[in-house]
Parts: C-alpha cells; sequence; structure tokens
C-alpha cells in the first residue's frame, strides 16, 4: 500500500558479483545461480524460485511490469490506485454476497457517472448536483454493508504474514508478502484469486485516501513539490514526466472502469513474474502455481511505451518557491539500466558521490563547508527506460545553492579531463559487491533482486552474467561517459528558493 | 507447539481439507479451505557468550554462509547525561570520535582506508546508548578491528571536525521546521515529556556553540570503557578464533569507571490540552493525541501488544483509512520503552478541512476500546497473527544476537521474546479491556494539531482551549 521505491538499487547487483568472485577465492557464484529454478505456465506467467531452508520462512515477490511509465494523461496515478485496489479482495474475499454487491456497485458508478456529467456542464444545475450526490452516498453506504473490511489483509496478517505490502514505482508495480513456509498453497490460491477474481469494491472512499497520501508526500513537503516539478521539466515526452502518485485533477477523476480497463490490459499474465525465495522446494511449488494460477486466461503482452524522451535543445530549470532552506538537484539525461554505458556510469555515481571519501563529500562537506550532505545517484526515477543521473546537494546554513552547484561543476569537470583513479575503481568495486552480499542474505531482497533482474534487465541470469561488463569498466569507460552524458544542454536544475 | 488452523478462504473450488506437506503436487484442484502442516522447526543458532579480561561482554553467533563479519556495541552513555546547556555534547561525542580521527590517523585517511576496504567503522551516542558499529568482508577484519581499537584508545577529537560536525548540528536546526512530520514528533515529544526533559529537549545553536572539544573528551572518558561495553558479532568465523582476535585487538582498551546510569526520571501528570503549531503552507493537518506510556517490563505488555493490533489496525485504520477515506496514515498505539516510559499516541495526517472530524473520531475510538470488550474474532485474529509471525522474531541470526545483546544491556530477561509469546497465547478478551482502561485514558489526552487553522473544519477551541507553540528557532548570537 505504500507508494515508495525499493530501498536498494538493482542496478549495482552485477558489479557486486564481480568482485565477489575476485574476494571469495574459490568461491562462485555460478553455485548460487545453478540453484535458481524457473517455471514458465502455459499463460505466460514466470515463476523463479530460490530454495533456502536454514529457516521456516518464504518471501513472495509478484513483479508486475507495470508503472506509471505505462500511464497516460488522465490517468495518472492509475497504476498506484490499482496497486490500493488489489487489497480490496476478490468476488469471494472481502464480501458477504458478491452477486447482490456487485449490482450496487454499478449502480454506484452509474450515479457517479450522472454527477460527473452534470457538473461538467457549461452551467451545471446545482440542485441536480447535490441530488445526484446525496443518492451517491446513500448507494455508497449500502455498498458498505456487503462489504468485510479488510478480509484479504485480515486473512493474510491472521497466517503470520509479516510483510503484506506493495510498491509501485515509475517502471512496476510489485506484491511483497512473508509467510510461513508452511503457507505456500494458502499463499498460491490468495494470490491467484487476487489476479484472477479482482473486484474493486470501495473504491471511491479509496480514492479519498489516495489523495491523502499524495498530500503527505507531495503537498506537504517542500522537497516532494521540488521532486515533481523537477521531472516534469527533465521530461518533457517520456511519461517519467510525472509522478507515480499523479495529479490531484487525475485522482479526482479516475473511474473504477478506468481501473478496470487498466488491469484487463496490464495483468495478464504474461506481464507477471514471481519470485519465492525461503523454505520452499521448487518441485512442489511449480506444480502448484500450475494448479492455481493456470486458471488465469491468456494474454498478449501489453504493447511497449512508445513516447521516448527527444533529445535535449538546451539546459532547463525550475525552481520551487516554499517555507523551507534551499535545496539542489542537478540532472542529466542517461540511457537505460540494459546500455552498454550502464555500469560505468553507476561507477561514475558511485565514486563522486556516495560515502565520506567520495569526491562530493570530500569538496562540498569536509573541504569547503558549504553543504552537510551531497550525493549523487543514477537509476532516477526509474531505469527500465532512459533516466537521469542526479546530484543532490543540501546546503550548510548560510550557504547557497549556487556555490554548491559550481562546486558540483567543477568535480564533473576534473572527471571529464582525468577520470577516476585506480584506487577509487577499486573501491567502487568491493563496496558493490559487499552491499550485495548485504541484500543476498534476505529473503525478501533476493526475491526482489531476481524478479527485477528477469524483467528489466531481460533474465535472473543477469544478476550472475553482467559481471563480465562490469569487471571490465576502466577509467577510460568513465571518463567517456562522463564527457559524453554530463554536458549542460542535457541537464535540468532544480531548486527550492526559500520563502520569507 | 503449534495450533492447527482452519481457515475461511472460500475461493472457488473443491473444499479439500487433506493434510498436505510434501505430497502437494499430486494435488488437482485448488482447495478453498486450508489445514496447516507442521511448520519446519526453527533451528535456534549457538550464540556463544564470553566476557573478556577488560569487561566486554560478547555475543556471538556463527555465521557462515556468507564471507563477512559484523559487529555491534552498545556502551553505557547516553544524551540523557548531558548538561542542558550543552544539548547536543553527547551526538557531536558520538561522531567526532570517529571523524576526527586518532593520534596517528586523521578521520579522513581512516575514511580512505576503511572505504577502500569496502568496509565501516562508525560510531554514535544516542539517547539511551552509544553504539559502535563494524562492518567487513572477513578477510579485512584484522585491519577493521586494529582501526577500532585505535578509534576507542587514542581518540584525538581534531577541532577541526569538531567544527564540522557543528555546521552540520547548526543547519539542521536551521532546516528543523521545514518538514510538518518532524515538527509533530518533536513538539509531540516536548508535550510528554515536557520540552526540557532529557527526553525531549532540542539543540539550539546557544547549546551547540557552548560545547568545547575538551567537553567531548570528558564526556568520552566517562563512559565509553570496556567495562560499560555489551558486543554482539556475527558473521564467518569460528567463535573461539574471534574472542581471541577481539581480546587481541582490544585489550589495550583498559578498564575504567563503570556506569551506573542513574536514568532520569519521567514525572507526568495526566491531563487534557489542545495544542497548535501554525503552519500556513500546507492543506494537511498532522495530528497526533496521547499521553504517556509505560515500560516493556510491564507484566500486561502481552494483552497491551494484543490492543494496540485491535486498536490500531481493525479500529483507527479500518474506520479512518478504509469508512472514511481520511488518511493514508493512522494509528494507535500504547509505546512501551526499555528504561523511560514510551508515549501513548494515535495519529494521522488528515486534509486541513477534516482536521476535527478526524480527532473526534480518533477520541470515540479511544473511549469504545476502555468501555467495551472486544469481539471475539478480533482478539482471535490479533493473536493469531502474533503467534503465527512469532517466527520471523528468528529470521536472521543477526537479529537474534542483536536482540540478546540489547536485552543484556537494558537489563531484561534473555527469554524476554520467548516469555511475550507465552503471555500473548494467555491474552482474553477481559485482559485487553482491563489493561486498556488501566492505561489509557481518554478524557484525558494531549492533542496536538500541526496545520492551516483557517481551513480547519471547526475551530481547535471546540475541543478546548488552545495552547499556541511557537516554533520559531532562536537566532544564532552573532
Amino acid at each position: 500500500m505504500l507508494r515508495k521505491k525499493l530501498f536498494f538499487r538493482p542496478a549495482f547487483v552485477p558489479a557486486l558479483l564481480v568482485l565477489l568472485s575476485l574476494a571469495l577465492g574459490g568461491q562462485s557464484f555460478e553455485g548460487i545461480k545453478k540453484q535458481v529454478k524457473t517455471h514458465v505456465l502455459p499463460n505466460g506467467m514466470k515463476l523463479i524460485v530460490l530454495e533456502r531452508h536454514d529457516v521456516p520462512v518464504v518471501s513472495f515477490h509478484v513483479y508486475a511490469d507495470v508503472g506509471s511509465a505505462n500511464e497516460s494523461y488522465g490517468i495518472t496515478g492509475i497504476s498506484h490506485i490499482l496497486e490500493h485496489m488489489a487489497f480490496k479482495g476478490t468476488t469471494t474475499v472481502g464480501t458477504k454476497d458478491f452477486a447482490a454487491e456487485s449490482k450496487v456497485l454499478e449502480e454506484l458508478d452509474d450515479v457517479y457517472a450522472q454527477m460527473k456529467r452534470e457538473e461538467s456542464k457549461a452551467a451545471p444545475d446545482q440542485a441536480k448536483v447535490a441530488e445526484l450526490k446525496a443518492k451517491f452516498q446513500d448507494i455508497e453506504k449500502k455498498a458498505k454493508d456487503y462489504v468485510v473490511n479488510n478480509e484479504y489483509f485480515d486473512m493474510m496478517m491472521r497466517q503470520g504474514d509479516a510483510g503484506v505490502n506493495a510498491y509501485t514505482s515509475s517502471d512496476a508495480t510489485q506484491y511483497i508478502n512473508y509467510l510461513p513456509s508452511n503457507r505456500l498453497e494458502f499463499w498460491m490460491a490468495m494470490t491467484s484469486d487476487r489476479f484472477l477474481n479482482p473486484v474493486f469494491r470501495e473504491f471511491y472512499k479509496e480514492r479519498d485516501v489516495i489523495m491523502e497520501e499524495r498530500r503527505l508526500g507531495v503537498e506537504t513537503q517542500p522537497t516532494g513539490k521540488l521532486m515533481e516539478d523537477f521531472m516534469a521539466v527533465a521530461f518533457k515526452a517520456h511519461p517519467y514526466h510525472h509522478e507515480v502518485i499523479g495529479h490531484m485533477s487525475d485522482l479526482q477523476s479516475i473511474r473504477r472502469q478506468d481501473v478496470a480497463d487498466y488491469f484487463k490490459k496490464f495483468y495478464g499474465p504474461s506481464n507477471l513474474t514471481v519470485a519465492v525465495v525461503g523454505d520452499v522446494k521448487a518441485d512442489e511449488a511449480f506444480p502448484l502455481a500450475d494448479l492455481y494460477f493456470s486458471r488465469i486466461p491468456s494474454g498478449p503482452k501489453p504493447e511497449p511505451v512508445r513516447t521516448k524522451e527527444p533529445e535535449q535543445w538546451g539546459e532547463r530549470r525550475v525552481t520551487v518557491s516554499a517555507k523551507s532552506q534551499p535545496f539542489l538537484f542537478l540532472g542529466y539525461h542517461i540511457p537505460d539500466a540494459k546500455s552498454k554505458d550502464s555500469p560505468a556510469l553507476e561507477a561514475l555515481a558511485n565514486i563522486v558521490g556516495r560515502g565520506r571519501s567520495s569526491r562530493l563529500y570530500q569538496n562540498l562537506v569536509k573541504d569547503k563547508k558549504i553543504a552537510i550532505q551531497a550525493s549523487c545517484m543514477s537509476g532516477f526515477p526509474g531505469d527500465k527506460f532512459p533516466n537521469l543521473i542526479v546530484f543532490i546537494a543540501v546546503s550548510a546554513q548560510g550557504k547557497t545553492s549556487a556555490e554548491c552547484q559550481a562546486a558540483i561543476e567543477e568535480e564533473i569537470e576534473k572527471i571529464k579531463k582525468e577520470s577516476v583513479t585506480e584506487e577509487e575503481l577499486t573501491k567502487f568495486k568491493r563496496s558493490t559487491i559487499k552491499g550485495l552480499l548485504g541484500q543476498m542474505k534476505s529473503n525478501t531482497q533476493m526475491a526482489a533482486m531476481l524478479a527485477y533482474a528477469d524483467v528489466v534487465l531481460g533474465g535472473y541470469e543477469k544478476v550472475f552474467d553482467q559481471i563480465a561488463d562490469y569487471r571490465a569498466i576502466t577509467a577510460e569507460d568513465v571518463k567517456r561517459v562522463a564527457n559524453q552524458y554530463l554536458v549542460k544542454t542535457n541537464r535540468t536544475i532544480g531548486e527550492i528558493i526559500p520563502e520569507k | 507447539m503449534r495450533k492447527r488452523k482452519t481457515i475461511k478462504t472460500s475461493i472457488a473450488g473443491l473444499c479439500l481439507l487433506a493434510f498436505i506437506t510434501g505430497a502437494a503436487y499430486a494435488q488437482k484442484a485448488p482447495k478453498d479451505k486450508f489445514v496447516f502442516g507442521p511448520l519446519n522447526p526453527i533451528k535456534m543458532p549457538k550464540v556463544e557468550r564470553a566476557e573478556l579480561p577488560n569487561g566486554i561482554k560478547l555475543f556471538l553467533v556463527e555465521d557462515p554462509e556468507y564471507p563477512t563479519i559484523d559487529l555491534w556495541a552498545m556502551v553505557k552513555a547516553g544524551s540523557v547525561f548531558e548538561p542542558a546547556d550543552k544539548t547536543g555534547l553527547a551526538s557531536l561525542t558520538g561522531s567526532v570520535l570517529r571523524t576526527g580521527g586518532t593520534q596517528s590517523k586523521t578521520g579522513d585517511q581512516i575514511d580512505k582506508e576503511l572505504e577502500t576496504l569496502a568496509a565501516t567503522v562508525e560510531t554514535g551516542i544516542g539517547q539511551t546508548a552509544g553504539n559502535i558499529r563494524v562492518s567487513v568482508l572477513k578477510e579485512d577484519l584484522d585491519k577493521a578491528l586494529a582501526i577500532l581499537a585505535d578509534i576507542l584508545t587514542n581518540p584525538a577529537f581534531r577541532e577541526d571536525k569538531l567544527n564540522l560536525a557543528k555546521i552540520q548540528q547548526k543547519t539542521m536546526i536551521s532546516r528543523r521546521n521545514d518538514d510538518i512530520g518532524s515538527i509533530t514528533d518533536r513538539e509531540f515529544s516536548g508535550l510528554m515529556y515536557g520540552k526540557d526533559s532529557p527526553y525531549a529537549r532540542q539543540t539550539e545553536y546557544a547549546t551547540i556553540d557552548a560545547i568545547t572539544r575538551q567537553d567531548l573528551v570528558d564526556f568520552y572518558g566517562a563512559y565509553f570503557h570496556p567495562n560499560n561495553t555489551y558486543m554482539a558479532v556475527w558473521g564467518d568465523f569460528k567463535s573461539g578464533d574471534m574472542i581471541a582476535k577481539l581480546k587481541a585487538a582490544l585489550g589495550p582498551w583498559k578498564k575504567g569507571k563503570p556506569s551506573t546510569l542513574p536514568w532520569p526520571k519521567v514525572n507526568y501528570e495526566f491531563r487534557s490540552t489542545v495544542n497548535y503549531v501554525e503552519k500556513p503552507d500546507v492543506n494537511q493537518s498532522n495530528i497526533m493525541l496521547g499521553h504517556i506510556g509505560g515500560l516493556m517490563n510491564n507484566p500486561d505488555l502481552p494483552a497491551l501488544n494484543i490492543m494496540n493490533q485491535i486498536l490500531s489496525f481493525e479500529r483507527m485504520f479500518k474506520r479512518i483509512r478504509t469508512d472514511e477515506g481520511l488518511a493514508y496514515s493512522v494509528w494507535g498505539d500504547y509505546g512501551a520503552s526499555y528504561i523511560y516510559p514510551g508515549v501513548f499516541s494515535c495519529g494521522a495526517q488528515t486534509k486541513s478541512q477534516s482536521t476535527v472530524y478526524a480527532i473526534d473520531i480518533m477520541l470515540q475510538e479511544l473511549k469504545k476500546i476502555t468501555e467495551q470488550e472486544v469481539s471475539d474474532e478480533e482478539l482471535e485474529k490479533a493473536k493469531d497473527g502474533y503467534l503465527n509471525s512469532y517466527v520471523f522474531n528468528f529470521e536472521s541470526k543477526s537479529q537474534i544476537v542483536n536482540r540478546l545483546m540489547s536485552l543484556a544491556y537494558f537489563g531484561y530477561p534473555l527469554d524476554f521474546t520467548e516469555k511475550q509469546k507465552a503471555g500473548v497465547e494467555k491474552v482474553t478478551k477481559a485482559d485487553v479491556l482491563r489493561v486498556a482502561r488501566k492505561y489509557i485514558q481518554p478524557g484525558k489526552v494531549q492533542i496536538l494539531v500541526v496545520g492551516k487553522k483557517e481551513d480547519f473544519d471547526k475551530p481547535l477551541s471546540s475541543l478546548g482551549q488552545v495552547n499556541v507553540i511557537d516554533i520559531a528557532i532562536p537566532a544564532p548570537k552573532k
């Protein structure tokens, strides 16, 4: 139900592994890779299983290859709305009598449509609007009588689900469960039902919840406002243009039918990948998946996003005026995660902007003392499509974003001329491995990585196989990508301007 | 002991009540009722305990799966022991201990050395404990331990890094009103403990300016002794070897005066108040209401945990979020802490126009939980959820060893988690009502609203006399 991105950055994964084999001597990732088993159902849904029998628990990760980048004008935020609606139950979960309930739900949609039609007239009849509104509220109450409040959550939590949740990003919608491992079949039953027989009940109230979520994350947060406007300016055409949460006016207007259509288009089995990591057996999980998930009819893989971000014609700048101290974003367009330049860009971001000995921290925080935080990340806001490498500075008291920008530019120019040192490259490679080891310990993060790699990088094996690309990164590569992408005409500057 | 439970799922299909463990692949039809076979046993890792000659209390767990080693130590110290006019001293001591370097190396040299190894050695001092964290690839353990020992025995607290840390602290003060959520947390904490209490007081420009390098040296010297230290270590090692390595590396860290830690008392007077912080640039109110909470060693804690689950999810979430669509995040929780009373709070963020309406509902729900027993179903769901997810307390070796170390640090019995479970198994509806009545006082809550009053549905004065809290930041001295 949360709208947030995963904490870890799966795009780093490959680099981590490079060094692992270096650092670990004989130990190789071929061993782990061989333990991963996959199964594709006749309807196109893919399962990835990694058995781990230490603790009797299991993590499930359903990766729907659809996110806010699949949305168009008028329905921004709908991927995230659908994520919320997936917790509202099915034809049998969350209802006392679906047959009766479904009639009332249709009636409700009908009155809602009439109300909207009247409201959108040049001269709406206010009495009629009020009458329809009262009628709408009446029917909404009637519909509520059929609902078993949060039954899906209740059932999962009651079975010990310690992580029932979901996340929507620009690229994907991901559903998470952690259960005691003897609940494997229960999960199969509950989850297949969710995709087979969803019912989008309590829709209008949930839209209200999501509007509160937007106020919470964007409208009351100066940095949230900046992020939204920054993306809107950096991406003029590609749908990374809009925030995952969507525009308020769209949230106020999206209908239940829009959600049903969107579900039909994007939630077919060919667009779903499931990773299961924990104390289960693949040869039990696969037949169960056949039994439960094969009930979902197959459909075509949805058409890819058409719009591409065109070449930028000049530097762009956006400001948000807020009751806040200054804040600075500098973003440069870079290619997607599958690009051959991705590893070198990761190395660049890491060396420039992560850790106390990174170049930005050294220059802005330690030496010039103009910032308390200065960092850099790539893969923003997603990495399935061409995205941004972003430099962020939080200026120190009494210092300005202009000073921070100048210092960041100084560091960028240095890399364009001299590149990074061998020592820095080694540091990047080792820290990336170490980070991966940390992630691999967790069933949940492992499941997330396998699903991500399978969908975005083109195969779960890429987690292991891209090692070679990372091993090959040279200082010359980093210099080349810096010169290719970190140019002024390719960048957007975003700033919070303090309001008195 | 594991209970077998039947649950209603009513997913279309056959109703099989087969006992499934392993024979699932023979199954021909989806089920809509489940009886769960026994869960594979939780293999408890062996936690080795030892005490080094200099008094460090060790908790070790071998975890050979990945070639890394991690360490977390808690040192008897805390910001609650710093003088009020030097608020921020503990935090500065904890960070400059690491960044200020040692007699032989600057902090910057240590940064570079560690990052080249992909290792971390970090120190800090929080409210009720000092912390040391080390994370390293197995092969680099000796190097990381040598750095840690150097930091603990020869800290230099270099002036330039103190000044840098002061800039960071002052910048944080200057930015503390930028985020409505942190304003709410901070001011609510002030209402609960008193704004000058060691549990709630804030750093100010003046308190940061008052701190000298000598203060850091003295604060460190007063508390950071091996015999004040509890240390958990987990990863790819043999316990015997690890003890020997730690003994050799940290041996030069000499014993000092044991901390007695007289935790400051909390004197809470139950009262109803209405408090308001003006935030004219928002369209959503941040609401918290409640009163003081309790300690984790309370024998009623299992019943309180069940009550919390019912109050937060069954009542607040289902009504305020699901039925009313008033908020994204909403809760009701009787907080309990290790050594000083936690806070009982309910909260939500709702559009300005539904502020008082949402508060009214929260108050109604508080009243209700202290007046009527919860339903059988609510109780069963909450208990099943707790007991079925209990296995996640043992999901990783790090989690297990860290929990034991924290329990020991705060003087709690090491079987605390197991006892909580036994307690939860026995909780009844009468218990839930009894603890709700005993610990929650719906008539005496303090309400805090941060938002824009012009847009509220009703004036806050409809809830009581309004106390306006001024959050203006006292200006730095020129």
